[in-house]
Parts: C-alpha cells; structure tokens; sequence
C-alpha cells in the first residue's frame, strides 16, 4: 500500500502551529510511517506536487494576493484541505488589522513606528504582492477540515493526522475542540 | 395541568409554564443565551429553538407556552443546524476574538454554547465594525464589540433595579448598548449595583476590578451576607490564593435574588486601608510594637472595674461578638456606658414601642416587592439601602405608586407620585395631620393625595428611616402605628448598619456624652470611626482600640488590638427584618491577627469574667420590632 502523500504550508501566521506540529515529538516518527511527508516549509521541498496529494495543511489566514495563490494551489493540489489553527480558521490576531485597513497598517509599520529612521518609505516594488483584508482560509477556497487553536496541541494534530492517514475524517469535538 | 411530550418523555406543567420551563423540569437541557431566570424570557437570541410537530417553523423554546398534546422535539438535525447557524450569526454580527484569549475560557456564554455545539469554525467573518469601547465608569466596561443583542442587561436594569439607565439605540445589526440617551456610562444615570455586568453572558459588561483576574473555576465561592447595611443581602465573595477577586450577588437568594447595590459590590474592593499587623501599647508617649500579653496587661491594669469605663461597638460586629461584648463590659465590669457606635440611634425608639406593645410591629421586606402603594418617610432609599429601593422603583412602571415624606433633598422623591414635604424635628405634627386626613379630608390637597392613594391600595406599606427613628417620640411612633392600623399597611424601619437590630435586642442604644471617664473600649472591628468618635475620644485619658485597620483613632489609643475584616471572620447578622443570617469566613486573617471575637475571649480571660456565649438565647430576650427567624 502506498503511503498517503502529505504537504502543508504558511500563510499569514506566524509559524506557531508547525511549530506545535513539530511538539509531536517522537510521534514524528509513527507519523512518517503512516504518511509520505512531502512539501512543507519545514522540509527541502517547497511546492505541493503538481501530481496531487491527499492532504493539505494550511496555516494562517489570507492577507494578500500571495497568500491567495499559495491557497488556491494547495486546493488545487490536494484532495482533503485542513485548516490548521485560528488565522487559518478566523484570520487569526492578523485579521484585527482589518479594523484599520492596509493603508493605516502599511502607514503604521513603515512610516510611523518609533524605531523607523527619517528616511521612510512605503515599499513599492511591484514584483511585492497585494495586501488585502485578512480572511481566514474558508474565504477563499473550500476547507474540509477546520482545527482551531492558537496553536491548536500537538496532541490534536497527532490525532488529527494519524486518523487521515489511515483514511478517517477526525472529529475535532469536546476535549480535542479549543479555540485558543 | 397540562401534558406534553419532549423528547418522548411525558411531562406535567401548570398552564402558562414555558416550553424550555417545562423541559428543565423534565431534566431536559435547552440551550439559551439571552434567556435568565431572573429576567422576563425575551426570545431574542433563537438559540433555544425546539421543533413542535405541526408548527410550520422552529419555535423559540423560552417565550412558548406549553400547549396540551404539544409535541416537542429538542435535538433534530434541524434544531442542530439551526443552533449552529445561530451561533454563527451571532459570532459574525459583532467582533469576538474569545478564540484567540485563554482568560475568557469557561466565562463566556457564547463560547460556551458554540463549544457545546462542537462548533470548530463558523462560516461568515466577523463585523470588522470597530465599535467604541467605553470606559468612563468607575467600575463597569461597555463594550460593544462583544454585545450579542440580548438585552438581558436592560432588562435587569429595568425589571430588577427599576433604574432604567440601559437602552438600545437603532436597531437590527446598527443596535448599540447605550446609557440614557447614548451618554457616556461613568455620566450617566448609572447607580453602580453592578447588576448588568453580573448578568452579561459574554465580556461586554465587564467589571474593572476582576477581569482577568481569575476564572470561575480557578476561584473560590463563598456565599455570605453583604455587611454594608441592614438590609442583608446574600453576596457571594469570590477569592483566589486568599485574595478578594469579585462580590456577586446571589441569584439563588430569597430576598435580593442575585442584586447588591454599588456600597456592597465594588466599594468593598476599594478600600485601601492600611492594616494593623501587631498589639501596640503606647509606651512613654509612643505607641509601639507589643506581643498579645503585654497589650492584654495593659488592658488587665487600666480596665479592671467599670466606674469611669465606657464601653462602645460597631454593628458591623457579628451578633455573637456583642453578645460576648455587652457579657464583659455591662455584666462583667458594669461599665458606666455600654453602648454601640450608633449609640442606638437607628433603633432605640422603636425597639421600645414594640417592648410597649408587646410584639412585633414590622413587616418582611418582602412585601416591598407587591406593595402597590408605598409611603416612605424620611429615608432616601437611592443613597442608602438601596436594593429595597429597586423593589420599589421596579415596579413603579407598572403602577405602584410612591409618596415621599422629606425634606427637599431626597433623591428618590424624583420618582414620588406625590411628595410631602416634611423637615427633621416635625414629624409628630406630620402624622397627626396624616391621620386626621385619613378621617377626614383636609385642607392640603398633596395630604389628601397621599391618603386616597394608600385608601385604594391593597397592598400599602409604610417605609422609615433612620431621621424618623432618631426624632420621633413614643406618642409620635404610637400614631404611626394607628395609621398603619388604619390604612392595614406594613411598616419596615430600615434602622442603621448591618447588626443595628442585634444591638436593639441586646440594649446597646446609650448616648455617649464623654463627662470624665475615666477609660474608654472600642469594638471597632473594620468599621470607619467617625471625626466625633475620634474628637471625644480625645478627652479619656486611657482608650483601647479593637480594629482591623490603622486609623486617627487607633494613632490616639493607648492599646490598640489588630483584629479580622469582615471577610476573615464568620458570624451571624440580624437584618432590618428580623432574618438572622450566618456567615463564613471567605480569607484567612494575616499572621497573628485574630477574631474579633477571639479577642473579646481573650480579654474577657485576663479580666476573670465568665462570658456569654449562649448568643441566641440572649439575642432573643428582647421583644423584637420584627419577628426574628432564620433565614
């Protein structure tokens, strides 16, 4: 039998949840033998292959028109897409810029920060992607599987991956359901 | 008796019991957001919706009555989905980020429901809308950003307070939590009973003083007896590592059901008194540091006989420490003066009516909250007890109709559909012209008003202050009392601090007027001295103090003994009406500090005076002005 292929990647977080993905530990071990871990941004390969995998694992929400394609290709690319922690499943702390717009955010960081020199600029660079709004991943392209937590426990995404390996849909409920 | 079915399970009701009433009584759970107990159902959030064969949609549980033959189902796919899109709209109408804050865990309502549905996304985004945070007020923080809509807060405020301050502005999405015409909360006509952000199911009334400092389940409930007054509400006092976090209401109490007023929820947290650690005995003009003994030595060779000894406690004194008090210094020394810091002032004269007459003359305060018609005599009710007050003022919508006996500056009078105007000194004159109008109708039109309104009423009540009480002589008090007979009304004296009733029985209502004593023993527990307290003071040549904080009047003692605040020492209060009610300790007295009640053993010891400590016995010698029960 071949091993279910898996790829995952960040978006708009801040690597926490990959970080708490690695807190499994040992379990790392039992997890390869269930699953092929291709693409991650903790591994050499960086796309998800163009022939498909069976999950997808994003983190973070969407916060610019990178971000969007990154998404829209892991959905492309996958067969059952996770949404893996709260910027993924709610646009996460990122999203309360949505209260400000980009505008004041981009003002904010560039020109306005205290730590900022006299010589500041907004970058422009039209190779740079587009801010948008902040929105989790539902927003944009089809999640099958939501599992929040800021970062949700290495405990659940153990759980939540070994029951994919072996072709469960996992039930995030009760002790395994937290949002923060 | 009506019968329905829920969840094929049979169930009983009385007419006009509610569907999601009759499920709790069945043992069945429905999940509810705006609805409380407390409140009128108001069928705002949806979240309790139930499918009933042969209705065309899903019902809201908590504003449908139960029919005869209704059969309900709670638990169908579509009641689930139907709660899971609930919440959703909810979450999404305003902004709440509880996911991304471990402190909210386990408080909040909303959180709690979507939990219970297993809800781990929900598919609309948040408002985005940034609303105003408002953080005028002292003590409470309105955010709407976190409001569900469900208005269970103005109606506390108007159903339970009677205050009417909260209001909805606009409607649908637009709809803003206000104060009075969209004023910020710390200028508007907010009172500070606290009562809505008790009843807030998420974080949009939050209090100041406790937020974040401590989840429900990581802190401790005592349920207790507020202090501040007389009129003894149950408060529950909630503690993490011996530290006063939050002062609740007690929804499930008989009487206040859950209200305290602004003086028994947040003032209590606020008083930054610095306590006393250790005996101090005044040592070549210096008061010092001393051990037990030495403090209790002093105490042995100044105050050993009662010629010349006054003797004073506060009523915030558990009803066993003046019991304990009154046995050492009137029988034990027959101290010159026994008395309490109100000197009985609140009491004095109407316990000596009831001993007059033989028996109790005054009602529950229960009856507060039907009276459909209520006199109150020189007593404002939004300053000082005030959650009789709420009784009253809640109702007045709904047609109880309030005359105020006062002088001009009663600040319940406002609300008074007829005022009579009556100054300190005066109220013998006032109720002679009362009863006379109640025979005959008089020349003042506002007096005949007043006596017509409480004529009709069926429920009438008579409710006085302390001025009253104070002023007020036997004949006065006694035509009182036939004007209560006349009209078949109650009357409640609502009488002083929390034990001033305990005192009453136990005869402790001497003036204190300092002509050469000798010596001098305050009981002052965590009571505030007066300046006239400390100014006659000054004249006794040797004083000991009995306090829990440093004040002028401990810097002027001679002795002074660091005792228990309220919170670290159990004992029984005697409200206004006559429920005696226990408490517990909610803390732990710091190191070396001890009860007032252990002290009083104590120095009852080194005296060689067997004390009383068969408190109820004694607190009942008295005819009591109201019936004493437990309660």
């Amino acid at each position: 039998m071949t091993k279910p292929k898996v790829a995952s990647d960040w978006l708009c977080g801040c690597a926490g949840c990959h970080m708490s993905f690695l807190d499994i530990d040992e379990r790392i071990l039992q997890l390869v033998e269930l699953v092929d871990l291709r693409a991650t941004p903790i591994t050499d390969l960086k796309e998800p292959d163009e022939d498909g995998v069976v999950v997808g694992i994003l983190e973070g929400g969407i916060a610019n028109t990178h971000n969007e394609h990154v998404a829209i290709r892991m959905r492309e690319r996958c067969k059952i897409l996770v949404a893996l922690g709260d910027c993924a499943v709610f646009g996460g702390v990122p999203a309360m810029r949505n209260f400000f717009g980009e505008e004041a955010a981009l003002k904010r960081a560039y020109i306005d920060a205290e730590s900022n020199d006299s010589e500041v600029i907004i970058p422009t660079n039209p190779e740079l992607a587009e801010m948008t709004r902040v929105r989790a991943v539902n927003e944009v392209v089809k999640v099958d599987l939501h599992i929040p937590g800021c970062p949700p426990h290495a405990d659940v995404i153990f759980y939540a991956l070994a029951e994919l390996a072996q072709g469960r849909i996992p039930e995030i409920k009760d002790d395994k359901l937290h949002w923060h | 008796m009506i019968k329905l079915t829920i969840d094929g399970k049979t169930v009983e009701v009385q007419e006009g019991t509610t569907v999601l009433q009759a499920a709790e009584e069945a043992g069945l759970y429905i999940p509810t957001l705006c609805n409380h107990p407390q409140v009128k159902p108001y069928g705002g959030c949806r979240l309790c919706m139930v499918d009933i064969e042969g209705a065309r949609t899903l019902q809201p549980s908590c504003t449908l009555p139960a029919t005869d033959g209704m059969v309900v189902h709670t638990a169908t796919e579509k009641v689930l989905n139907a709660r899971k899109f609930v919440l959703t709209l909810i979450f999404s109408e305003r902004n709440h980020f509880c996911m991304y804050c471990p402190v909210s865990d386990g408080d909040c309502e909303l959180q709690n429901r979507a939990y219970d549905e297993n809800m781990t996304h929900w598919d609309l985004q948040p408002n985005w809308q940034p609303f105003e945070v408002d953080a005028s007020h002292d003590f409470i923080i309105l955010d709407n950003n976190r409001c569900i809509l469900c208005r269970r807060c103005t109606r506390a405020c108007d159903e339970l307070v009677g205050n009417f301050t909260l209001g909805f502005e606009e409607r649908g999405a637009e709809s803003l939590l206000v104060a009075d015409y969209n004023v910020p909360l710390g200028e508007s006509s907010c009172i500070s009973c606290g009562t809505c952000g008790q009843i807030c199911p998420t974080g949009s009334l939050i209090d100041r003083q406790s937020a974040y400092q401590g989840k429900e389940t990581e802190v401790e409930q005592n349920i207790g007896v507020c202090i501040e007054c007389s009129v003894g509400c149950q408060r529950n006092v909630l503690t993490r590592d011996n530290r006063l976090v939050r002062l609740e209401g007690d929804w499930d109490a008989d009487l206040n059901h859950g209200l305290l007023c602004d003086k028994g929820r947040f003032l209590p947290l606020e008083d930054d008194r610095s306590r006393l650690m250790t005996p101090l005995v005044r040592k070549d003009g210096q008061l010092k540091a001393a051990t037990w003994e030495q403090a209790l030595e002093a105490i042995a060779s100044k105050l050993n006989n009662g010629k010349g000894l006054a003797a004073l406690a506060s009523t915030r004194l558990p009803a066993e420490d003046l019991v304990l008090f009154k046995s050492i210094f009137s029988d034990g020394l027959d101290a010159e003066l026994v008395t309490s810091l109100e000197e009985g002032k609140a009491t004095a004269s109407l316990a000596s009516l009831a001993e007059k007459i033989g028996k109790p003359f005054e009602a529950s305060l229960e009856v507060l909250k039907d009276t459909d018609a209520v006199l109150v005599i020189e007593l404002d009710l939004v300053d000082e007890h005030q959650v009789p007050g709420f009784f009253i003022k809640r109702q007045i919508p709904h047609g109880t109709q309030m005359i105020v006996a006062d002088n001009q500056t009663n600040k319940l009078a406002a609300r008074a559909k007829v005022r009579l105007d009556l100054n300190a000194g005066e109220e013998g004159k006032f109720f002679e012209s009362l009863l006379q109008a109640i025979d005959k109708e008089t020349e003042d039109e506002n007096l005949n008003q007043a006596v017509k309104i409480l004529k009709l009423a069926n429920n009438p009540c008579i409710v006085y202050g302390k001025t009253l009480a104070e002023n007020a002589d036997a004949k006065t008090l006694q035509t009182m009392l036939d004007i209560g007979q006349k009209l078949d009304a109650a009357l409640i004296g609502v009488k002083g601090e929390a034990n001033s009733m305990a005192a009453a029985q136990l005869g402790l209502e001497a003036s204190f007027e300092t002509n050469g004593y000798e010596a001098a023993f305050i009981a002052l527990g965590d009571d505030k001295p007066s300046q006239k307290l400390v100014k006659r003071l000054e004249e006794i040549p040797f004083v000991v103090v009995q306090a829990a904080y440093m004040s002028q009047l401990t810097g002027n003692a001679d002795v002074v003994l660091p005792v228990t605040m309220w919170a670290e020492q159990p004992g029984s209060y005697l409200s206004l009406d006559g429920r005696l009610q226990t408490i517990g300790k909610a803390l732990d007295a710091p190191e070396g500090i001890i009860t007032n009640y252990e002290s009083l053993l104590k120095i009852a010891d080194v005296l060689s005076i067997e004390p009383d400590t068969d408190w109820q016995t004694t607190l009942s010698k008295r005819v009591p002005t109201a019936q004493i029960q437990e309660g």
